[in-house]
């Protein structure tokens, strides 16, 4: 093979550092699964950051729901009573509606075919895209606890930690099967508008745990009193959480 | 590059990926045909003994019969839940289309038992208690069921090409194989918080060995007659691929 | 030109057909692609060209047959997926993130060593550097382009496939883009330049080939393609196949 002509390239380096530029790029061992976990995550976050859309709209909608909610609930009703139920309600109503915009992203210049052009795990792709959701519904779900408890009164005695590890916990499976569904959705004619109907059926383990923790919680009763939804919604989280990454490629196979 | 030749129709639907060209189907229906009659004989059987063999219940009276009709219902909607959860992982794994074949079949005779529990159900439950509705664990189980199985028949005609369909679709019935159990323990912690259980027997207080011998040979008759229609419904399914494959002959 | 001696061809396609349910998009194709050949696909529309690439680059999987680059065959996260890159009309980047932002989030997929510095040497490329901070989405069709493009080469693959890359350019970006291709017939870079542009197509190819209903139909050498009387030949090929 002869050598080329002097390359006409603007302003870089001679062709020996463009070979070995090359055989760096060739030779290095790749992304390992974790890189590119939080390769996935950080993109997702930082068009979240700068946009904030998906915040802003999960946010208002959440905050219209517990007005709805006060307008709805007969005064005869003490909110106390149900201020667990109302708060899970919100939290996945508001969910579905974000979950299928974090899919939507990718679709827009066909990012995701660029995606899974790279020596990329699918898993690795889903738990990238469930972290992104998860910081995001958190997010949201800081807003939507103490948007109600002002609105509904509801002086909260019971032990925060114990609260914070509910919502972490109900949130991880619930995230889960909404980034593996809202995929799913994604691809087919129906959209958005298909992910609550296959997600609520799924989530009833979710809504019964979390409310009654939440509940329990908010009228005092002691962390311990939570331990047992905890632990299923915590077993609920590992199921899912391996099943719908293992899944995760044969929703991505064209 | 010489040009292919124009392929036969066996090529053709045998490059489109519908399975072996030469599986027949008339063995499928010997089988769907012989357990057809079988479960119409033991169906038979079932019905008389339903109403001549088994006793009046003492509390519930004569509406309580439903209840042969309720509970084989439920055994072959979570049974063809099951089938469709394998057969489903199944085709996941291997991408056998008479896996997925199975599936849908298991999953059209599931659903609509599915809906005769939900109907028999409220139909007993408003004699003997009054109430349309109870959320009673097993029945609030098999709500959530059929809506899982909708989902299911969603997923599969809603995708973009039929292929993707039925990958989703059998996505849905692995993962909601998994959740059902956890459903089921939720649904029923949830009802055990509730001050008042309400606790469904409909096989009455006493099991008399007459009321167990009918709901045997009931439920026998119900899976006979299950297995029997999801063979008729798998052949169905292989011809409706298969002339699919036909009606697209290659230019 | 005459490739050097290699262990395995650069791009092999064996029996490879596409299948979406009963409809064929790829229809059986076999080819071997030798290092540093550069092969001009041409084709009507429905050929099932985009497709093909779609299965050569590993984003679909074919209902039959393989694909092997460099001897490997292209599964998930291969060493062979490594080595390829497509450039498309649709341009696979975030419209909300910046130039510099979308190439490290490919750099890190891809796990590239020297991110910074890949990054700022690919905007280079495309003479992109002063854009770097800008998103996306403010780019002309031209320059977001040459932004995919410097996606596409980013991890200095060895085969690169281009679906009409020329598609909507204007002159000077589809100038650009014809330099970059000239820089890439370095004997060492496959090339597969999928076109409608018969003219473009021809100038850089070593390799013609023309595919209609998801068949290669004609696969000749440049030298042996009357530049003059190709149009009137394609339009026959076609013609004779359909």
């Amino acid at each position: 093979m002869t050598t080329a002509s002097e390359p006409r390239e603007p302003a870089i380096a001679s062709k020996a550092s463009a070979h070995a530029r090359d055989a760096d790029a060739w030779d290095a061992p790749g992304a390992s699964f974790v890189a590119q976990v939080w390769a996935v995550a950080r993109k997702d976050l930082l068009l979240e950051a700068r946009s904030r859309e998906r915040l802003v709209s999960m946010g208002t909608f959440a905050v219209l729901v517990a007005i709805v909610f006060a307008f709805a609930v007969d005064p005869a009703v003490r909110a106390r009573s149900i201020g667990g139920a109302m708060v899970w309600v919100t939290v996945l109503f508001a969910g579905t509606l974000g979950m299928g915009r974090s899919w939507a992203l990718e679709r827009e210049a066909e990012a995701l075919t660029g995606v899974l052009l790279a020596p990329i795990d699918p898993g690795a792709l889903f738990l990238g895209k469930w972290m992104a959701n998860m910081a995001v519904m958190l997010a949201v779900e800081a807003l939507i606890f103490p948007v109600f408890a002002l609105f509904f009164n509801l002086g909260f005695q019971g032990s925060i930690p114990a609260l914070a590890a509910v919502v972490v916990l109900a949130t991880a499976g619930f995230i889960a099967l909404g980034t593996l569904f809202g995929a799913i959705a994604a691809h087919t004619r129906l959209g958005d508008t298909l992910i609550p109907i296959l997600l609520l059926p799924l989530l009833a383990p979710v809504v019964i745990f979390a409310s009654a923790a939440t509940q329990r919680l908010l009228v005092g009763r002691p962390a311990g009193d939570v331990l047992s939804q905890l632990k299923m919604l915590g077993a609920f989280d590992l199921v899912f959480l391996f099943l719908c990454t293992a899944l995760f490629g044969a929703v991505m196979e064209e | 590059m010489e040009t292919m030749t124009t392929p036969s129709p066996a090529t053709a639907y045998a490059h489109s990926g519908v399975g072996s060209s030469t599986d027949s189907l008339a063995g499928t229906r010997r089988w769907a045909m012989a357990l057809g009659v079988l479960a119409a004989v033991t169906m038979i059987a079932a019905l008389y003994m339903v109403f001549f063999y088994a006793p009046t219940e003492s509390t519930m009276g004569v509406v309580q019969r439903i209840f042969y009709m309720h509970v084989p219902s439920a055994w072959t909607a979570f049974m063809a839940f099951g089938i469709v959860a394998l057969c489903s992982a199944g085709y996941l794994w291997l991408r056998d289309p008479r896996l997925d074949a199975i599936a849908v079949s298991a999953a059209e005779l599931g659903v609509v038992f599915t809906t005769i529990v939900l109907l028999t159900g409220p139909l007993w439950g408003k004699i003997a208690w009054g109430a349309w509705w109870v959320w009673e664990p097993r029945l609030t189980l098999t709500l959530l069921l059929w809506f899982i199985y909708v989902g299911y028949f969603i997923l599969r005609g809603a995708a973009e090409n039929p292929e993707r369909g039925k990958r989703f679709a059998a996505i849905m019935g692995v993962v909601g194989a998994v959740d059902i159990p956890l459903i089921h323990l939720s649904v029923q912690w949830w009802r055990s918080q509730h001050p008042k259980p309400v606790v469904l027997r409909p096989e009455g207080a006493q099991a008399d060995p007459a009321i167990v011998q009918t709901l045997m040979v009931a439920l026998l008759a119900f899976t006979l007659l299950f297995f029997s229609l999801m063979l008729f419904r798998y052949g169905l399914e292989r011809l409706r691929t298969r002339a699919q494959a036909l009606r697209v002959a290659p230019r | 030109m005459s490739a050097a001696a290699a262990p395995a061809p650069a791009l092999a396609a064996r029996g490879v057909e596409k299948w979406y349910g009963p409809l064929p998009a790829v229809r059986g194709v076999d080819f071997t692609l030798a290092p540093g050949e550069f092969v001009t696909v041409f084709g009507p529309n429905g050929a099932g060209k985009t497709t093909l690439l779609r299965i050569l680059c590993g984003a679909v999987k074919p209902t039959r047959g393989t694909v092997t680059i460099d001897g490997e065959e292209i599964g998930e996260s291969d060493g062979a997926r490594r080595r390829i890159g497509l450039l498309s009309h649709q341009t696979f980047l975030y419209p909300g993130l910046t130039a510099a932002e979308n190439l490290d989030f490919y750099a890190r997929l891809y796990g590239l060593p020297r991110r910074k510095e890949r990054v700022e040497e690919a905007l280079l490329s495309v003479g992109l550097q002063d854009r770097r901070g800008d998103r996306a989405r403010t780019f002309s069709r031209g320059m977001q382009q040459r932004l995919a493009l410097a996606r596409t080469l980013l991890h200095a693959p060895s085969v690169v496939l281009l679906d009409e890359p020329y598609t909507g350019l204007d002159p000077h970006a589809s100038a650009m883009l014809r330099a970059v291709l000239d820089r890439l017939k370095d004997g060492r870079r496959t090339v597969v330049l999928v076109t409608h542009n018969l003219s473009q197509g021809l100038e850089q190819a070593d390799r013609v080939v023309v595919q209609v209903a998801g068949r290669w139909v004609s696969d000749e050498p440049r030298g042996a393609v009357d530049t003059a009387a190709f149009e009137r030949v394609y339009t026959e090929r076609v013609a004779a196949a359909a």
